[in-house]
């Protein structure tokens, strides 16, 4: 099969204008989070539901890094801290886990003004450029062939890559700028703009995978809101979680891991 | 505020020498990705030849950087795994990318 070459205005004002449109865009859209981090501000917490569901967090904070790092302690104290979360009377816990189940529309409403906001602007950021570039590309370049993919692929992908072209032999290889725009989309051009900007910043990269990972889901805050309706039964399992707990101190097993240490240093 | 997570086991391994260990090997990976994609693409190479680029190009990797940690892994990185071929599906939607660009702009525009 005889190769088709291609225009090399289409090569000019198409296919170099579309990566480059796509790659600023990315990186504008790095600088905007970046801005609209720092201008986050700390929320304050004022009404009682919200001091009361900050409570909860704490508490189910504090049990958690007990069952963690419980081989930091010495017995006496872990006991204690243990006895202080879960005795059958007056631990913390057992009185916590007594509350009656939260009503699911009263407490989301609570949560609503700073996480919604919160939601509304990384799905913004995200969604909206991703339509805003389909929708360009599929106006002013729609109809022609573009370039080639390399390996071979089945009659299937043809509706997908040749959109708006309808030559029905014509190889499936060739493809349209529509399919440029996905290739370039989900190839990563987030793995080139971490390139320039990871290196200062480890958490920024941290969010824009993230953010990318969010969009892919649909609902980024259901697990939260999930916790919300019954904090009784997280409690009671946080409780039968700590009294399983075997304790031993780290501090014991010291000399051993010294020795290993040691030996695994001089015998290299 | 969320506290970082800290578990037992690691508290032997230095984690932030080893955030920049790993982030260090990711940027590696990318620029040999992008390097993999360019010769692919450059070459005219067609198909599964290309994708074999890629692994060669990615070993190759992986043995220059056993070279420069002169094989002492575990000083470096968690396993051995961890440092050579744990990331070889991650990067080739990248490579995938690039050489379809560059096969584009060098062989049929």
């Amino acid at each position: 099969m005889s190769d088709i070459l291609i225009d090399d205005r289409i090569r000019d004002w198409v296919f170099l204008p579309i990566i480059i449109v796509m790659f600023m865009i990315q990186m504008f859209r790095g600088l905007l989070t970046k801005y609209m981090d720092n201008k986050k501000t700390t929320q304050k917490v004022t009404s009682k539901a919200q001091v009361g569901e900050m409570i909860d967090k704490n508490i189910t904070q504090q049990s958690q890094r007990l069952a963690r790092l419980h081989g930091l302690l010495p017995d006496h104290s872990f006991k204690m801290k243990r006895a202080h979360l879960c005795d059958n009377k007056s631990g913390i816990l057992t009185k916590a886990s007594e509350k009656p189940a939260k009503d699911p529309m009263q407490s989301m409403s609570m949560m609503n003004p700073a996480a919604m906001a919160d939601m509304l602007k990384q799905n913004l950021s995200g969604i909206v450029f991703m339509a805003v570039q389909y929708q360009w590309v599929s106006y002013f370049f729609s109809g022609f062939v573009i370039g080639k993919v390399p390996f071979p692929l089945t009659q299937k992908f043809r509706s997908m890559l040749q959109r708006g072209v309808d030559v029905q032999n014509l190889d499936v290889r060739y493809i349209s700028s529509i399919s440029i725009y996905f290739v370039l989309l989900f190839g990563g051009l987030q793995k080139i703009q971490q390139l320039m900007f990871g290196d200062d910043n480890d958490e920024f990269v941290d969010d824009t995978q993230m953010q990318m990972q969010m969009q892919m889901m649909g609902m980024p805050t259901m697990p939260s809101f999930g916790q919300q309706n019954d904090p009784g039964k997280l409690f009671i399992a946080e409780r039968t979680r700590l009294e399983g707990v075997k304790h031993s101190f780290e501090l014991n097993k010291s000399q051993d891991k010294a020795i290993k240490s040691l030996k695994r240093f001089l015998i290299q | 505020m969320e506290e970082p997570k800290v578990e037992l086991d690691d508290l032997e391994v230095n984690q932030e020498r080893l955030k920049l260990n790993t982030n260090q090997l990711k940027n590696l990976r990318v620029y040999g990705s992008l390097n993999a994609g360019m010769i692919a693409g450059i070459l005219g190479m067609d198909g599964w030849i290309g994708i074999g680029i890629y692994v060669a190009i990615f070993l190759i990797v992986s043995a220059c950087l056993a070279i420069k940690m002169n094989f002492r892994v575990k000083e470096y990185f968690k396993s051995s795994y961890d440092a050579y071929y744990s990331g070889i599906g991650t990067d080739m939607l990248l490579f995938l990318m690039i050489w379809v660009i560059f096969h584009n702009l060098v062989n049929i525009l």
